[in-house]
């Protein structure tokens, strides 16, 4: 097993990267080494990196001997320029790095301009099921199940996709059960249950005119960098969190057993973060 | 430029049609699905709440559409082992009896359908979350037909999104959705997840989770069914001519579970409001005749039902009376 770290900033990193979690976490986890460092955003454009915070993280992981992994998230036609324009700078910066894609128009863009770029299948790729009102009751399936996602897996082959991503969801089989040229990766501790545009942080430094649908496009201050707020739901007594525009919910580590059969790195997120 | 209208049983067709629907989408289950895939949903609604019955039906639905096309929705974001088979394999029957398309979001399903010949009829549900140019173009690659572009994007970003050789469906009226339907991994079988959402959350200014109660009220049609007969959910019309000048090729009435004569009065202003765009008039044109027919003027003047608020935040240099 090896092993990936999702940082909010580009600080020191740990000697274990298993001290960044809890410690039902950090015992349940097998030892592994090191070896990528993820930054950037799955879920809001408003979050990408600048590109000297983004070449910061590249600096870190290169020291370190990691692989650096921008994380990038479903993108308006505003964003996918913006992050046209940070994929540009980085390249120019010489920074070596691979990207997290989790919109088919981000892989197209990296295909088209950037094919030098190594790319992996982010985890809002795999649509299935993360309910924290299911989680808690889900029987999670064995090993033996057929994998699901095969006609996916040779699409992203053809792209030459080298990774696909994934958090805890309640089916267990989006990841293949035999090792391929495509990575398999587990992000953990927190699986996300729902996500959009319509952020409630957003809405927090907004005017009620601007807030929700009427603030769709408007730019947004990111109140949410180094927030993230406690849900407790009467429908679940599993912890969520909101971070920015998104809801997360902690795994059980007794949940993420057949997972972890299923993948070759676990990328471990300091906290929630969209 | 056609107005696209929800069925769940062949008796609605007539009525739809002389409403002024152009066109038609349904939902169909096959009928060994739960043996299958137990629980799941097969097109993102209860077969019985929302679907057509059966094959039969559907096929009476087809007959009666005549030239109209009828399109059914297989469009859950994902499905367990052994669904995308049995799909396509149904999928393919479906196709065979008439249906004119069948709408994805599934990838396994839409590439597997792909895979067999049938791109040109298929159209990418808003749940595939088709945001930019670049994945639009993606899609059109695959050869697919049409994309349902998701609800939450502003006029100017439709506006940008579009690329050759494919054709773009646009949310028209009714049932909001809080968060992003793609990127909601919750399920309506276990009951509607962000109904309840908001107010457990803690240190969140108490204005603030009440401005988002009363928009969430809003994109659950205010409370109420009606007012004068007529749907007062989310609400396109009054940005037809931008969506227009954006080449949207199809303009969606949401809900098939809904009442005949819910649908019958949504398709009916849908409509008469795209009949006021294409003669040339604009969004104040057109807000005035709906709060003619609709009532509830508050709501329309405070754009709060607006599906697309921004239609009302800049000039449309294609059209002299925004």
């Amino acid at each position: 097993m090896e092993y990936g770290l999702r940082l909010a900033r580009p600080e020191k990193l740990p000697a274990d990267p298993r001290e960044i979690c809890q410690a039902p976490w950090r015992d349940a986890l097998p030892q592994g080494v090191l070896r990528a460092l993820y930054f950037g955003t799955e879920f809001c454009e408003d979050l990408l990196p600048s590109a000297g915070e983004a070449a910061a993280f590249c600096a870190l992981a290169d020291a370190a001997g990691l692989e650096a992994v921008l994380l990038t998230p479903i993108v308006t036609p505003r964003g996918l320029q913006r992050l046209d324009r940070l994929l540009a700078a980085l390249d120019g910066r010489g920074c070596s790095f691979s990207v997290s894609f989790n919109d088919w128009g981000v892989l197209r863009l990296l295909r088209s301009a950037y094919g030098d770029i190594p790319c992996r299948a982010g985890r809002l790729i795999n649509r299935g099921l993360r309910d924290p009102r299911l989680a808690a009751k889900a029987t999670y399936p064995s090993s033996a199940l057929p994998d699901r996602g095969e006609k996916l897996r040779t699409l992203l082959r053809s792209y030459g996709v080298r990774g696909v991503e994934t958090d805890p969801d309640l089916d267990g089989t989006y990841l293949s059960s035999q090792a391929s040229v495509l990575q398999r990766v587990l992000h953990l501790p927190y699986a996300f249950a729902t996500s959009g545009r319509n952020c409630l942080i957003k809405a927090e430094s907004a005017t009620e005119n601007d807030s929700f649908t009427k603030g769709l496009g408007k730019l947004c201050p990111a109140l949410c960098r180094d927030r993230c707020l406690q849900v407790q739901r009467q429908d679940t007594s599993i912890p969520l969190w909101r971070a920015g525009n998104t809801l997360f919910y902690q795994v059980s580590a007794a949940a993420v057993a057949t997972h972890l059969r299923r993948c070759d790195r676990v990328v471990l997120h300091e906290r929630p973060m969209p | 430029m056609k107005i696209l209208a929800p069925l769940k049983n062949s008796a609605e067709v007539m009525p739809l049609l002389q409403a002024g629907a152009d066109e038609f989408y349904c939902g169909l289950t096959p009928p060994d699905w739960q043996q299958h895939c137990g629980q799941s949903w097969a097109n993102r609604r209860g077969a019985v709440s929302a679907g057509i019955r059966d094959l039969a039906d559907f096929q009476l639905a087809v007959a009666a559409a005549a030239e109209h096309p009828v399109y059914v929705a297989l469009n859950a974001p994902w499905y367990p082992p052994g669904g995308v088979e049995l799909l396509a394999e149904f999928g393919a029957q479906l196709l065979a009896t008439g249906a004119a398309a069948l709408i994805v979001a599934d990838m396994d399903l839409l590439l597997t359908l792909t895979a067999a010949g049938y791109a040109e009829k298929l159209h990418v549900s808003s749940l595939a979350t088709c945001t930019n140019p670049a994945a639009a173009a993606f899609f059109r690659d695959l050869g697919v037909a049409r994309v349902i572009l998701p609800r939450h994007l502003t006029l100017e970003e439709i506006a940008a999104v579009g690329v050759d050789k494919l054709e773009l469906e646009a949310f028209l009226l009714n049932d909001g959705c809080v968060f992003e339907e793609g990127l909601c991994a919750t399920t309506h079988a276990a009951g509607t997840f962000c109904l309840e959402d908001g107010a457990d959350t803690t240190d969140l200014a108490t204005e603030t989770t009440e401005r988002y109660a009363f928009w969430k009220w809003t994109l659950n049609h205010c409370g109420c069914q009606t007012s004068q007969g007529y749907p007062l959910g989310p609400c396109g019309l009054c940005a037809l001519p931008r969506l227009l000048a954006s080449g949207i090729h199809s303009f969606k009435v949401v809900g098939r579970e809904a009442s005949l004569p819910r649908k019958e009065k949504a398709v009916e202003i849908a409509a008469r409001a795209l009949r006021i765009a294409r003669s040339g008039g604009g969004p104040r044109e057109i807000r005035q005749a709906v709060m003619n027919l609709r009532g509830a003027d508050s709501l329309c003047e405070g754009s709060h039902l607006c599906y697309y608020p921004d239609v009302w935040r800049q000039k449309c240099p294609e059209e002299p009376r925004c």
